[in-house]
């Protein structure tokens, strides 16, 4: 019996019917969906009742509508000329949204909604993240909607908006672009759907979780005492887009939950801190525009969140005169969002429970993972807790073996060299690099190079030509004075990634943290350079290649032979050398 | 009139009768009821394009309309009896009132064959039977849709005339009209979606799974087409529909095993419903007697033609195996054919259930068209699916709170509402 006919079908009682997952149709439940499906019992089984009553852990209440009625959608509407063109993202957002969704399942959602008054997340939940046992982690689209209006019909319009926007993201060209680094094409792809309830809180016209984390098993970055099997936790307030998208978050290792990130100074430590937070807005939306995945959510500011009364649980203050950190939000100050009740002092076993969860997922996937989840906290003691379990990932690792030394670092032709590289493993078939001009960056340009990139990426990627790619700051910010806003869609045509910081600026490099999921998956080799690191980028050799394509703020260059590019994953080490 | 087993008027009295005795109605009550309130009887002068004029006759009949406007169908078919239009006006007042939406029970017709006339000949007759009836129409009196051989275009040239004598636009005076001048999304779909949607919830009472379940059709008309669409999208088989041929006056049974193609039969069928017969026996379907439709070795019958279809002569072909009649057609089972199926323990979903999608879409129309502002397909399909879903559910969980049959069920659930609001208007 395949997986998904475990399950119980929607009997149109969402929150009041016996099972809190269920299946609308016969098709596939797609990787996300069947990652929950595999947890669930275990979780709810096994982990939950030791840790009663401070934390009620959970699946948050969902239905799947499987991907049978993706195939109808597309058949009954004709959308796979649409959906195969080269119209842009927002054109096939339009065509989707204008189809009907096939009549035996519009019941179904019209009488879901009629009963649902809170908000939902509609997300992805494709059948190649499943097959491919690989992340497609934040390819498509997930759309959250307030589901707070009175009227049922509005309500229904909304979820049905979703659904559809969803749907559109299969084809939209950074979804395109992605699977053409794989083997796949967009035929093989299908694309179920996955209502969920949002775990959170109703504060005035806000809803959002108290605490969002992704926690993963295994710590490519292991800084300090932290060991790579103890795996690495990153917290925020508010909803999860503040970690996965933005990339801020306060990271720490479940061996030392009391240790703080490992920021160069307090100042760093601050200015990396998290300021704002995501939540649904329960207001009227600021913009009716159905084919924007923010549509109905916004940012707010952490003194919204302590008018809510919940920094008091996560928070601590800058204290200004002693130039230091000091526990609690009696005194007045900016407030640091370091979860230091939970973490230093145990309001909640927060981290007992990410270990028991990680070691878990692990053992069902026999693989090292990736876990998000949801926490709201009672709003008098902080507990009892609900952590809501959201998603798990499997986490891919190459298993080859290379060693390389100090002294390879250092050696002759050497183009680029890091003691803080991601992967593992040797490439030599690498002959395009594409960097952005030193000399011309400024932070102030990061999103017109971002467009520029994207430009080059798509004919390498169309041509099978793998590339290096060499930039500034941080990869995939959302933050464009942070580095370059790239979704890892725009380049995905890199087998190499070299981040370099710019010597007058502060930011600390994402070490791949916004794409670390997708550049591990593709085996995409990281390589983090700044500007206290005794190894540098060997500019003058590449600006002496011969240039194919040279835009204002990015050059491409074609070399005669392929690079020869080295990482050691167990040291970290990775060196680029040229003939 | 003629008290035959074949008159659906006595088909629909008798009912009545039953139900008026088990809700135990005062006399005064049952002669409210168990005829219509007002009838119309007219004659319709059609000149022909030959220059010759035929003399139609025409009827509307409002049964009852307490619980609002009356909504009716017009139907043109040549052996149309006044006796038919009152059996389906009641029973549209007891569908309206079953699926609790704010409409009487009203319907109308024309004895005439439309097969036999040109389309601007159609045309003229559409038109002179609206303005001999146009004074008792309208959006708050009377508002009539398609049935039996009318379609959309008859629909609009209706509503045209009507705005043309009333001198201003009122699209909900008319429904059933083509999408983009007033009609509904989904109103073409929503009599065979309506009853798919009720055969769901029946195979799931009976803990059965639409991919295990084979089908039979009467009929292939629009609703039965859309029926078998979404019947097969769910996940069943269709192996045999019936249909009317014209030509041959006659009805033919088409058969195939692994199960029909909806799409390629649905390419050889003329607009009235009608499969070209040799053009399917080429694409591989066995050609069988109508009557054959009902002694399919299948799950489910489907009679979605005309009335008095299973009677208590050929209900004996029906096999062993079938487990539910889904009535798409209004009337299609006489009452002793009723009581000898009853015995037999299928499960039916009577008329006014199964085929209630189409008053519903048009109730859905009319608001539309009354605000002049119109939803996705999404929209009206969902809340057809949740209105039908929730009906079917409130006469299944009656039946079997009172031992009921469904039909007696459905039955007593809408006389009930029709009493009640005639009571509460004071008319009894």
């Amino acid at each position: 019996m395949s997986l998904q006919h475990a399950f119980k079908l929607f009997d149109r009682r969402f929150f009041t019917g016996a099972e809190k997952f269920t299946v609308i149709g016969r098709g596939s439940l797609g990787g996300k969906a069947h990652g929950l499906a595999l947890m669930k019992d275990i979780l709810e089984g096994q982990l939950a009742p030791s840790l009663r009553p401070e934390i009620e852990v959970a699946v948050p209440t969902l239905t799947v509508i499987t991907t049978e009625f993706f195939e109808l959608f597309m058949r009954q509407n004709d959308l796979f000329d649409v959906a195969s063109s080269s119209a842009r993202d927002d054109q096939v957002a339009i065509a989707f949204q204008r189809a009907s969704l096939p009549p035996q399942l519009v019941g179904d959602l019209r009488a879901l909604i009629e009963q649902v008054h809170t908000p939902l997340a509609v997300r992805s939940s494709s059948v190649l993240e499943d097959a491919m046992f690989e992340p497609f982690a934040s390819v498509y689209a997930t759309k959250m909607i307030p589901n707070n209006q009175v009227d049922a019909d509005t309500r229904f319009r909304k979820l049905v908006e979703a659904v559809k926007f969803v749907y559109a993201s299969t084809f939209f060209k950074d979804a395109k672009n992605y699977l053409q680094a794989t083997v796949h094409t967009m035929n093989d792809e299908k694309m179920a759907v996955i209502i969920q309830e949002v775990v959170g809180v109703r504060h005035g016209q806000r809803f959002y979780p108290h605490i969002s984390g992704v926690a993963r098993s295994y710590n490519f970055y292991p800084l300090g005492l932290a060991k790579p099997a103890e795996g690495i936790v990153n917290l925020a307030l508010g909803l999860g887009k503040t970690i996965v998208d933005d990339g801020v978050a306060w990271s720490y290792s479940p061996g030392y939950p009391q240790a703080n990130p490992p920021y160069n100074s307090l100042d760093d430590l601050l200015a990396q801190a998290q300021r704002e937070f995501w939540a649904v807005n329960m207001d009227l939306p600021l913009e009716y525009n159905p084919i924007k995945e923010n549509e109905h959510i916004m940012k707010f500011s952490l003194q919204d969140a302590e008018n809510d009364g919940i920094l008091r649980f996560i928070a601590s203050t800058y204290r200004a005169q002693d130039d230091k950190i000091v526990y609690g939000i009696t005194e007045s100050g900016p407030r640091v969002v370091d979860f230091a009740p939970i973490l230093k002092f145990d309001l909640i076993p927060l981290n007992r429970l990410l270990k028991e969860l990680l070691k878990l997922c692990e053992d069902t996937l026999q693989k090292m993972v990736e876990v998000e989840f949801a926490m709201t906290l009672d709003e008098g003691r902080g507990t009892p807790a609900r952590f809501g379990f959201l998603q798990v990932r499997p986490m891919v690792v190459s298993e080859a073996n290379v060693e390389l030394s100090l002294a390879e670092l250092m050696g002759k032709n050497v183009l680029a060299a890091s003691e803080s590289a991601l992967g593992n493993g040797v490439l030599g078939s690498i002959q395009d690099v594409v960097y952005v001009k030193p000399e011309k960056f400024n932070v102030h340009h990061s999103e017109a190079v971002a467009s520029e990139l994207e430009g080059l990426n798509y004919p390498l990627v169309e041509e099978g030509r793998p590339y290096l790619l060499i930039g500034f700051g941080r990869w995939g910010t959302s933050d464009p004075q942070a580095g370059i806003p790239v979704n890892f869609g725009q380049i995905c045509g890199a087998k190499v990634i070299i981040e370099s910081a710019l010597p007058e600026t502060s930011t600390m490099l994402s070490q791949g943290s916004h794409f670390f999921h997708n550049i591990t998956s593709f085996k995409v080799f990281y390589f983090s350079i700044s500007p206290s690191d005794k190894y540098t980028i060997d500019w003058g050799w590449l600006n002496g290649q011969n240039a194919v394509h040279d835009t204002e703020f990015v050059r491409h260059v074609r070399l005669p032979a392929p690079l020869k590019i080295k990482v050691d994953g167990r040291t970290g080490r990775g060196v680029i050398c040229h003939d | 009139m003629k008290n035959s087993v074949c008159n659906p008027f006595v088909t629909a009295q008798l009912q009545f009768d039953r139900t008026a005795d088990w809700l135990g109605l005062d006399q005064s009550t049952r002669e409210l009821l168990r005829v219509p309130l007002k009838e119309f009887h007219v004659l319709v002068p059609l000149r022909m394009d030959d220059g010759t004029v035929k003399v139609l006759q025409g009827y509307r009949v409002i049964h009852n309309d307490a619980r609002g406007p009356a909504k009716g169908g017009i139907r043109f078919h040549p052996s149309e009896t006044i006796d038919t239009i009152r059996a389906l006006a009641m029973w549209m007042t007891w569908k309206c009132a079953l699926m609790d939406i704010p409409l009487g029970g009203s319907s109308g017709g024309v004895a005439c064959d439309p097969h036999d006339m040109r389309l601007r000949e159609q045309e003229r007759l559409c038109r002179n039977l609206v303005r001999a009836l146009a004074r008792n129409l309208g959006p708050w009196r009377d508002v009539p849709g398609p049935d039996i051989m009318t379609s959309a275009q008859h629909m609009l040239w209706m509503l045209d005339e009507y705005e043309a004598l009333s001198g201003e636009k009122v699209p909900g005076s008319i429904t059933g009209k083509p999408v983009g001048v007033g009609g509904s999304l989904g109103r073409k779909e929503s009599t065979g979606y309506g009853i798919v949607f009720t055969l769901r919830e029946a195979l799931k009472e009976l803990n059965v799974t639409p991919e295990d379940t084979t089908a039979s059709v009467q009929g292939f008309g629009n609703v039965a087409q859309n029926a078998v669409r979404l019947f097969e999208q769910i996940g069943g088989k269709v192996t045999c529909v019936s249909c009317w041929d014209h030509h041959e006056a006659t009805s033919y049974a088409y058969k195939k095993e692994s199960g029909i193609d909806y799409e390629a039969l649905a390419g050889i069928t003329d607009r009235f419903g009608g499969i070209e017969k040799e053009k399917a026996r080429l694409m591989g379907y066995e050609v069988l007697p109508g009557e054959a439709w009902l002694a399919q070795d299948v799950d489910i019958l489907i009679p979605a033609a005309v009335e008095n279809q299973l009677t208590e002569e050929n209900v004996g072909a029906i096999r062993p195996r079938v487990k539910i009649i889904a009535e798409g057609a209004n009337g299609p089972t006489t009452n002793e054919a009723d009581k000898l199926i009853a015995g037999r323990g299928i499960l039916v979903i009577p008329d006014i259930l199964a085929n209630a999608g189409g008053v519903t879409c048009s109730y859905f129309e009319q608001v539309q068209s009354n605000m002049n502002y119109y939803w996705e397909k999404d929209e009206v399909l969902g809340k057809l699916d949740v209105k039908m879903t929730s009906a079917f559910n409130t006469v299944l969980e009656f039946s079997r709170k009172k031992n009921l049959s469904m039909r007696d069920a459905a039955f007593i659930i809408a006389v009930a509402r029709v009493v009640e609001a005639c009571k509460d208007r004071g008319w009894v």
